[in-house]
């Protein structure tokens, strides 16, 4: 049945239509710059026509709910990504603060100071018995002891900066599961009566994608829309509006381990299964590449140390003492000069034989000779052990470096493909503005002229 | 493509970072001269010049212990020279005081030269080198000459050992300098001669009160003097080649000491004319980024919509 009121009535539902058209077009506008924002679409449709003499006849325009636009299966390659850019920028940070530590091409550093121990025995060879070239030997083995611990608390300082930005990374987990336990509720309540919870879903997919920048993480929507999060070989992080509280724990090392809590309450260990993201590349740094600078330290120090005692024990001193180590300590970690040689510098065994011991310099000349022996692992000498850490930090930073440029690139591009689907082009929706504004005035000019329609209609009975 | 202006943005933003990164490194390399700033900035490369520096600091002490090495031979040359003189002076006195027509008065005159003398080479054998005694082996710092009875001040003995002075010039390779005493002034290694006995005997010669027996103590002195003569000509003349040789690898050092400088600097000194071409080049394409970014960044449809 069509009639003047029914013209009335397609003229509402069209301008209320493009009304609520804009007003989408006006929220895309307004969030054009909002991080995770996926544009989103007035779904339109005819309404259900009705019968007439001549057959149905349209009865104006409906909604049929509004859409947001995104790739679903954008989101899981975007998140695995960027846990390998967390991984490699976190790698990339710690790693190139290592480097400083290790910087020598200033010209100091341990380079300089295995150099100078060596020509201080040179020294001492040329004049066993003098006072100034002893105390030039008990200065250089100092600052060889010194530069050599240096590096070693140094490397510490750093892994205990790197305990410490782990837990403020689990902290930074157990915020962003519970948040994405919240919006999984609210998304269940909003989804019951059959809307989309277009931002709500924004909002996760956000909190996934930083979620994963931390820590890598496996996840999938359920057939409710629910999201489940998993971390490590499995272990559930989020499912429904519950989650798993990651915590901190000291190990044997003093370092930050990642615990989290199984069905009855125990801690499980998980640190071994984190692999990327921010955590991954710190464990990694601080487990696998400092720990090994600081194992390499160690070879070198103690090697240095057990090959010149060795020879030191052996020879006299300018009193005619014996078996006296120069250097004392177990590692690089406490690597020191005999306090008793600092004490007294005619220790410092320069002869090889007691009666001679003013002149003979063999002993002297027996150290010095350490410097071209192969001493060391793959008879690498001293110098060629120490030169090679410099370089592996320099290799490791390098990759480093490559690694989160390529990933940083990977982002840049899928970043670019989620923008090319979900972005707010301010383009299209200008189009879209004007195209629902001609609409509206359109639909006004309609419901005005019914109107004048009606009144035409009134004055005959008037 | 469906594109946005984030995606522009995004574009422009992550390329300008790029580029300003690549421009950092250059300039940071055109500033300090060197393309090594770091040891990420070519790991194999700072190996080498790390190598390369070990090898300078060897290079420079092995320089210095030559130095020092020739100093000390050329300083023991010039103490065997002197010696070398007063021993053929005292040879001259025994030649001239073993005449029988020699009065008793010459005679006691040239016995107090001849204490001289003994005094003299004794204190040459007791030179120091620094505050080390050259002819003394491995008691550097004890006198290696010394009379031991004061009633009997010409007789000399030594003190010393028989170590000698070994310094480093190459890796694994060293100089030996001979430095005991006796060699030179007391009997030598095989049956030399004994300077100071020879002088003492000629003192006793020349002081003899029976003229007689003073001639043929006199005598008895002259050939030993000579021998004694040819015994310091000998150990000066081992100063020589070894002289030789060190000067010879002072030499080697300074060659290698610029070859090994020359590789340091190909591998870690930056080449001005590429560092500023290439600086050039990226400034152009910063410039050329941003003028396309103002051009395309900056209208959209509502800078067309009245």
């Amino acid at each position: 049945m069509t009639n003047l009121f029914g013209v009335l009535n397609i003229g509402t539902s069209a301008l209320l239509l493009q009304q609520r058209a804009i007003n989408v077009t006006g929220n895309n506008i307004a969030n054009v710059n909002t991080p995770g924002y996926s544009r989103q679409r007035l779904n339109i449709e005819t309404a259900s026509p009705v019968a007439s003499a001549v057959g149905p006849v349209g009865f104006g325009v409906r909604s049929a709910g509004v859409e947001r636009i995104y790739d679903r299966f954008l989101g899981v390659q975007l998140n695995s990504e960027n846990a390998n850019l967390g991984r490699w920028e976190a790698q990339k940070g710690m790693l190139d603060r290592v480097e400083v530590v290790f910087d020598e091409s200033g010209g100091y550093g341990l380079n300089q100071a295995l150099s100078d121990f060596w020509n201080s025995w040179q020294d001492l060879s040329l004049n066993p018995s003098g006072s100034t070239e002893r105390s030039m030997v008990a200065a250089t083995s100092q600052g060889l002891a010194d530069t050599i611990r240096k590096k070693y608390s140094d490397l510490e300082q750093i892994q205990e900066d790197i305990d410490i930005a782990v837990e403020g990374g689990v902290e930074d987990v157990n915020r962003l599961a519970a948040q994405i336990a919240d919006l999984n509720r609210k998304i269940a309540s909003t989804e019951t009566s059959g809307t989309n919870a277009n931002d709500y879903r924004d909002s996760r997919d956000l909190a996934l994608k930083k979620l994963s920048e931390i820590i890598d993480i496996k996840s999938f929507e359920d057939a409710n829309g629910q999201m489940v999060v998993s971390v490590g070989s499995g272990r559930p992080l989020v499912e429904n509006g519950n989650t798993w509280r990651l915590s901190t724990q000291t190990n044997a090392d003093g370092h930050t381990e990642i615990i989290w809590p199984d069905i009855n309450g125990g801690a499980v260990n998980i640190s071994a299964e984190i692999t990327g993201g921010r955590i991954g590349g710190w464990r990694q740094t601080r487990d696998t590449k400092i720990a090994g600078y600081q194992d390499d330290l160690d070879a070198l120090a103690e090697k240095l140390m057990e090959k010149v005692n060795e020879i030191h024990a052996d020879g006299y001193g300018l009193d005619g003492t014996t078996d006296i180590d120069l250097f004392t300590g177990s590692g690089a970690a406490d690597m020191q000069v005999n306090p008793e040689i600092l004490e007294d510098l005619n220790l410092i065994a320069a002869s090889a034989t007691a009666a001679g011991a003013p002149g003979n310099a063999s002993n002297a000349i027996a150290i010095n000779a350490l410097r071209t022996s192969p001493t060391m692992d793959g008879a690498a000498t001293f110098d060629t052990a120490a030169n090679t850490l410099v370089s592996q930090v320099g290799y490791d930073v390098q990759a480093a470096k490559a690694n989160a440029s390529h990933q940083a690139d990977m982002m840049t591009y899928l970043e670019n493909y989620r923008e090319s689907v979900s972005g707010v082009s301010l383009d299209e929706e200008m189009v879209n503005l004007v195209k629902f504004e001609a609409a509206y005035n359109a639909a006004a000019k309609m419901v005005s002229m019914a109107d004048e329609m009606l009144d035409s209609l009134m004055n005959i009975i008037r | 493509m469906r594109i946005t202006q984030n995606m522009m943005s995004n574009i422009f933003v992550s390329n300008l970072r790029k580029q300003t990164e690549a421009m950092l490194q250059r300039q940071e390399e055109i500033a300090s001269q060197k393309r090594i700033n770091r040891p990420s900035d070519d790991p194999s490369g700072m190996g080498r010049v790390l190598a390369g520096r070990s090898t300078l600091a060897s290079i420079g002490q092995y320089t210095d212990n030559i130095k020092q090495g020739k100093t000390r031979l050329e300083f023991t040359e010039q103490t065997l020279k002197l010696v070398d003189d007063l021993v053929q002076q005292a040879r001259r006195v025994a030649e001239e005081k073993s005449g029988n027509s020699v009065t008793a008065e010459e005679r006691q005159f040239a016995a107090a030269q001849v204490k001289e003398i003994l005094d003299q080479v004794r204190q040459l054998a007791n030179s120091k080198f620094g505050d080390r005694y050259m002819f003394s082996g491995h008691q550097t710092d004890t006198a290696p000459f010394q009379v031991d009875d004061l009633s009997d001040p010409y007789t000399v003995s030594y003190k010393g050992d028989d170590g000698s002075f070994r310094f480093p010039i190459a890796d694994g390779v060293e100089v030996t300098v001979d430095a005991d005493g006796r060699n030179f002034f007391q009997n030598g290694a095989d049956g030399g001669v004994n300077i100071f006995d020879q002088l003492r005997d000629l003192i006793a010669g020349l002081e003899n009160t029976d003229l007689e027996g003073g001639t043929t103590q006199i005598r008895a002195t002259i050939d030993p003097l000579e021998d004694a003569h040819v015994q310091i000509m000998n150990k000066r003349s081992e100063a020589g080649p070894k002289l030789y040789r060190l000067q010879a690898t002072a030499e080697h050092w300074v060659n290698l000491k610029n070859t090994v400088q020359a590789a340091i600097g190909r591998e870690e000194d930056v080449d001005a004319t590429q560092a500023i071409i290439e600086l050039k080049n990226l400034e152009t394409a910063y410039q050329s980024t941003m003028a396309a970014a103002s051009r395309i960044i900056q209208p959209s449809l509502v800078n067309f919509l009245k």
